[in-house]
């Protein structure tokens, strides 16, 4: 009974094993440093660092035929507004406005080469992969000429970029051994909670050929997330709170500094 | 030291807010006056967001308003009856303000609208003051003693119906114009987060004629319970009062204005106000500046919905 066992599971081995050499789909496994930013009152940004392995690639260095990879940090959705300002009565005051919906609150996007090289263009639109290619979506509703919406876009990425929350680094991903990669993506202070997203993605000639997806929670921790959430669920109990260490302070002090 | 801001959501150094709070604190203590026409445009300035700027010095001015409160009422120098009509005039003024303030917000013109604000009323009270400083200074040298009160002249408010007696302040007028007076300083301090003593003051004297005694503890009383509402109101609504801010602004403005109180002692009543004209019309013309001038970056960005919003 036991031979007839280990006979079948020798079996079963050699079968399975012989799937694994025929299958043509590269293996990708990616990690991150920590799944969880917890955000403290020390709290000055951070970064994660994201290692994998690719199985079965040859890689030849600027060989456009080889494998390359890119990693795209997303976080949250938001709607945002963003606004031109003209001049109204000598006065400099926002005028037209334009609404991008559910844009990610956070991007960066690490790429082995240049993100343009990698794939053509609806490849990439499709997966959201590079500054220019999120989408972003407009509401009807907007007073912006057809003619200037992509200023509007571009404006959009720049102001998100000089805040820290949107970024493309190129050639970021380093490779430790012939499959191995790691890179960092840094994560600034003013990030928005919430929960992340960390793809991964494998191309070759231009094909995605192994994707991985991986969530990263954000989150205010400790005394940060007693005073939010006091703010948030019981608004009159926290302005009370407010009032009343203000009192306190202020009647502290006459009293501490009282000439008499 | 960086210390994040839970409701602000940004870093900021602990030390420079902690200064800000003391700089403010020491000028207000030095003229008397709350500091929020200050401290708001400074916070705006270093990168804190408008909306938690304007909430979070609602809050300030409690604190600073309160401990001056204690010294005017042990001094019995607040008339209890005129302050709280003009309270009354300033929790609904107040009300009204948050409303505005979240329809503004949502539409983006909220920025416009307190840089617009500050110009006119800082321009206006500024330019006032300094006119009436340089008289009075003129007066001082030339030799000619100030005319004291004079209870038999009458403007057009002492007209008006609905008359009540004030007894501490030695006065007869309508309630209309005090509580129309509460409720637009409690409207402006909550749209540009500031105490409004410095609009207070001169109103209750020229307009209403209370006695000059009288009138810094009552407007103190009426600012400190008017900013409490403010404040309640401001945490209610626009969610954007952060407690962390606010305690060290107070921290280091209570303590700075003990200093300023010390050195206003040795300075001349007259002297005083024209610096504080030239300060409040220099804040002013810093926020006409960036109306007028072509601004760097035409674009701005505001969350709207989702995190962060």
């Amino acid at each position: 009974m036991s031979r007839l066992f280990l006979l079948l599971s020798m079996v079963l081995c050699l079968t399975t094993g012989a799937q694994a050499q025929e299958r043509p789909a590269q293996e990708l496994v990616t990690s991150l440093s920590s799944d969880l930013i917890s955000i403290q009152s020390n709290f000055t940004g951070t970064e994660i660092v994201i290692f994998g392995q690719a199985s079965d690639i040859q890689r030849q260095p600027n060989d456009p035929s080889s494998y390359e990879l890119a990693i795209v940090v997303e976080g949250p959705p938001q709607d945002i507004t963003t606004r031109r300002k003209g001049r109204f009565l000598g006065v400099w005051v926002n005028r037209e406005a334009e609404r991008f919906q559910h844009v990610p609150s956070f991007y960066a996007v690490a790429s082995t080469v240049n993100i343009g090289s990698m794939a053509n263009r609806t490849v990439l639109d499709d997966l959201g992969i590079g500054l220019n290619h999120i989408n972003l979506a407009v509401s009807g509703v907007s007073n912006v000429a057809l003619s200037d919406r992509d200023d509007f876009r571009r404006a959009f990425i720049r102001l998100r970029k000089q805040m820290g929350l949107y970024s493309e680094q190129e050639a970021s991903i380093t490779f430790l051994t012939e499959t191995m990669f790691r890179t960092n993506i840094p994560l600034p202070a003013n990030i928005p909670v919430g929960d992340y997203k960390v793809k991964s993605f494998l191309f070759l000639h231009g094909h995605v050929v192994a994707q991985t997806e991986q969530t990263l929670a954000v989150a205010k921790s400790g005394f940060e997330q007693v005073t939010f959430e006091m703010a948030q669920s019981y608004p009159l109990f926290y302005g009370v709170l407010a009032v009343s260490l203000a009192i306190f302070t202020g009647w502290l002090a006459g009293v501490i500094f009282r000439k008499d | 030291m960086q210390l994040y801001l839970p409701i602000a959501e940004i870093p900021v150094n602990i030390f420079v807010i902690f200064g800000m709070g003391g700089a403010v604190g020491f000028l207000s203590g030095l003229f008397g006056i709350g500091g929020g026409f200050l401290l708001t445009p400074l916070l705006i300035f270093s990168g804190i967001p408008p909306a938690v700027s304007v909430a979070t010095v609602t809050t300030q001015v409690v604190a600073s308003s309160s401990s001056a409160v204690v010294t005017y009422w042990r001094r019995k120098a607040i008339d209890l009856k005129l302050g709280t009509i003009l309270l009354c005039g300033g929790v609904f003024g107040s009300l009204i303000g948050v409303v505005l303030f979240q329809v503004l917000q949502s539409i983006g013109q909220l920025d416009v609208v307190i840089s617009l604000s500050y110009v006119t009323f800082l321009g206006a009270i500024g330019g006032l003051m300094l006119f009436e400083s340089i008289r009075a200074i003129r007066r001082r040298k030339s030799g000619v003693a100030p005319k004291a009160r004079r209870p038999g002249q009458h403007n057009w408010i002492h007209g008006l119906p609905l008359k009540v007696r004030f007894r501490r302040s030695k006065l007869y007028v309508s309630v209309i114009p005090v509580v129309g007076l509460g409720a637009i300083i409690g409207f402006l301090g909550t749209i540009l987060g500031i105490g409004g003593g410095f609009m207070m003051v001169p109103a209750l004297i020229y307009l209403l004629r209370v006695p000059t005694n009288i009138v810094i503890g009552t407007s103190l009383f009426q600012i400190l319970f008017t900013m409490a509402a403010a404040t309640v109101f401001h945490s209610m609504g626009t969610k954007t009062v952060d407690i962390v801010l606010a305690m060290t602004l107070m921290i280091g403005g209570v303590i700075g204005a003990q200093f300023g109180a010390r050195m206003g002692q040795n300075l001349r009543g007259d002297q005083l106000r024209m610096l504080l004209a030239l300060l409040v019309l220099a804040v002013g013309l810093r926020f006409a500046i960036d109306l007028l001038l072509t601004p760097d970056d035409f674009y701005s960005i505001a969350i709207r919905k989702g995190a962060g919003a």
